[in-house]
């Protein structure tokens, strides 16, 4: 599915560079659900920021899919965002004016996949996770597991290949966030691939591989 | 299918931009009523320009365009306002020998006299006039009938009122028949002239009270020298007859090369007078408005300015899952020219709400009309546009990563 081919990022400060990636080779397949851990500063998060196109790497080459992504302007990352990748977040960033349905169906405001009816898929993902009588509710009206589920609805309604998880339980209290890494593994079973970030070692036990990173060097990759 | 799909995409689209802007609507009623007082006065400088162009319209055609006016003073006495009377019942007979002209209308006023009937009061200007001054002015009749030339030579103390002068005096009552006081003197209502509404800026035109010339000459001026203004028609080009008016007065009043002590005008030149009046007018209150506007375009982009940070987590949500940098700034960008262009719709709502109420307070005719339209919507357009570029573009700036950040 993916492929890190020696990727390397380093910010600049004034002259001086400070690495933050220091050459990572990575391959994950499709169908796998992969614990991506580090401590803060690890650069975890600028390695999902790769991953996930919404930034690029100083060196080294990645491929989605068997394609070349590097060196794509950002009109055209921006339509492969939308058609390969399904982001959740830590503070699951609903748009409050909206309700549950409307935030689902944001991806599909710019979508070019012809998804059919995809305010029926919409509600079907939301009554599958529990929220058939929420749909209608605003953010607001809604707990921190329900509103992180209606983010994974909104991360699954453009049919994404790789669903692309950071700090997805750091919001929530422990069971509500097993709860949530639970259906990341039932996403997984039917067969969707799954990478999750997060700094907290009870999460590992969720994942089938693990790939711990340090000081922007991958220092462990098991399958669990 | 495709087409469908961008139907929904477009209809999503929308449903969201009215969220948003129910959502942040403190904010949006705030830049909306700005937008909206900028495009009503707007509004209000094109009717009323359209309004006083149309009246002044109605009075050529009305004056019909072979009519000459002469009066009495230089074209600057006149400006300066400077009351001389220099034209004589000579000058009348020796322009009626004028080749071509074939109805002269004398008019003598007299200024703020005190009417009175029962216990109202009244002050107003009385006009002495001959028996075709109707005819001339294209004037009808409320109520009653106009006197004849048998009242101008018999100095019959009767008048004719205007509508105005009605409304004061009588307040709807019968006029007809009543006796009401000028000056000292008792006269006879004999007559109600019909309603015309005053021209912008001008004195009010229904208020006025119409005497035979001789009775206003006799029994309130004691003048029997002077005419105060003449008024003819011709059969022959107006700019020749004017010249031959011009050389028989200067020969009359002995003026040989120095200024002229009359004024002599075709409506022709009455009409472009009145268009000059609206053309600086059109210049100051659309410098006004324009500055209105531009206020209002600030409030906007500050304020939109403003709810960018807040929505900055929005920003990087869409752009993660898709938007583009310009795909932002469009979204942006209509949003703003949407408020902008609900501000236009309000400003023409409200100028066609307070249309009546100008008309009547500040007694200045408006003219509203498919081009006020066209004008407003363009202008708040134009607002939106250029106060919302700026934000627009600081939103299309913020990358994603540091908008999902924390």
């Amino acid at each position: 599915m993916i492929t890190l081919k020696d990727i390397k990022k380093s910010y600049f400060i004034g002259e001086r560079e400070l690495p933050i990636l220091k050459g990572i080779d990575l391959s994950i397949k499709a169908g796998e659900l992969v614990i991506l851990m580090g401590v803060s500063g690890s650069g975890k998060t600028t390695l999902m920021n790769i991953i996930g196109l919404l930034d690029k790497q100083t060196e080294g080459e990645y491929f989605f899919m068997g394609k070349s992504v590097n060196g794509m302007d950002d009109e055209s990352l921006a339509m492969f965002r939308n058609e390969h990748i399904g982001f959740v977040f830590q503070h699951f960033f609903l748009l409050p004016y909206l309700n549950a349905i409307e935030n689902v169906l944001i991806p599909i405001i710019y979508s070019k996949k012809n998804i059919r009816h995809p305010r029926d898929k919409a509600r079907q993902l939301l009554a599958r996770f529990g929220l058939a009588e929420r749909i209608h509710n605003k953010p607001s009206q809604l707990s921190g597991g329900e509103q992180q589920r209606v983010a994974i609805a909104r991360a699954l309604i453009n049919d994404p290949d790789l669903i692309l998880a950071d700090e997805p339980t750091g919001a929530l209290d422990s069971k509500t966030g097993n709860e949530i890494m639970e259906l990341f593994s039932i996403l997984n079973n039917d067969g969707k691939t799954v990478i999750v970030v997060t700094h907290d070692p009870k999460l590992a036990q969720f994942g089938k591989r693990l790939v711990r990173i340090e000081d922007g060097i991958i220092s462990e990759d098991t399958a669990n | 299918m495709g087409s469908s799909l961008k139907i929904l995409q477009i209809k999503e689209f929308l449903e969201e931009t009215f969220k948003i802007l129910f959502y942040y609507r403190a904010r949006v009623v705030f830049s909306l009523s700005g937008v909206a007082l900028g495009i009503l006065s707007i509004c209000v400088i094109i009717t009323t320009i359209d309004g006083a162009n149309k009246k002044a319209y109605e009075i050529f055609e009305a004056l019909g365009p072979d009519s000459i006016m002469i009066f009495s003073g230089s074209e600057r006495q006149r400006m300066a306002r400077e009351r001389v009377i220099t034209l004589t019942y000579r000058d009348a007979e020796s322009i009626e020998r004028v080749e071509g002209i074939y109805d002269i209308t004398k008019t003598y006023s007299v200024r703020g006299l005190i009417m009175r009937y029962r216990d109202r009061k009244w002050q107003t200007n009385v006009i002495g006039s001959t028996e075709n001054y109707f005819d001339a002015y294209k004037w009808n009749l409320y109520m009653g009938t106009v006197f004849k030339r048998d009242d101008v030579l018999n100095v019959e103390p009767v008048c004719v009122i205007g509508y105005k002068v009605y409304d004061e005096l009588f307040r709807g009552e019968e006029a007809v028949g009543k006796t009401m006081v000028i000056g000292r003197l008792h006269t006879r209502v004999i007559g109600v002239l019909e309603e015309k509404g005053g021209a912008a800026g001008g004195p009010h035109i229904d208020d006025r009270v119409v005497m035979p010339l001789s009775t206003v000459t006799s029994k309130l001026a004691n003048e029997k020298r002077y005419v105060g203004a003449l008024r003819v028609k011709t059969t022959r080009d107006v700019d020749a007859t004017i010249e031959d008016i011009k050389m028989v007065l200067r020969k009359n009043h002995g003026i040989k090369g120095e200024q002229d002590d009359f004024t002599v005008r075709s409506s022709r030149d009455m009409l472009q007078f009145m268009s000059v009046i609206s053309g600086s007018l059109f210049l100051f209150l659309g410098t006004a408005s324009v500055v209105a506007l531009v206020v209002s375009g600030f409030v906007l982009a500050n304020l939109f300015y403003l709810t960018i940070q807040e929505r900055k987590k929005d920003i990087g949500i869409r752009r993660a899952y898709g938007a583009s940098k310009k795909g932002i700034l469009l979204s942006f960008l209509f949003e703003s020219v949407f408020i902008t262009f609900l501000g236009g719709i309000s400003g023409i709502i409200l100028n066609l709400l307070l249309q009546g109420i100008f008309e009547r307070l500040f007694d200045i005719p408006m003219e509203f009309s498919f081009k006020v339209v066209v004008f407003a919507l363009l202008f708040s357009c134009l607002t939106g546009t250029l106060s919302g570029l700026k934000p627009a573009l600081k939103a299309s700036r913020i990358e994603p990563i540091e908008a999902i950040r924390g």
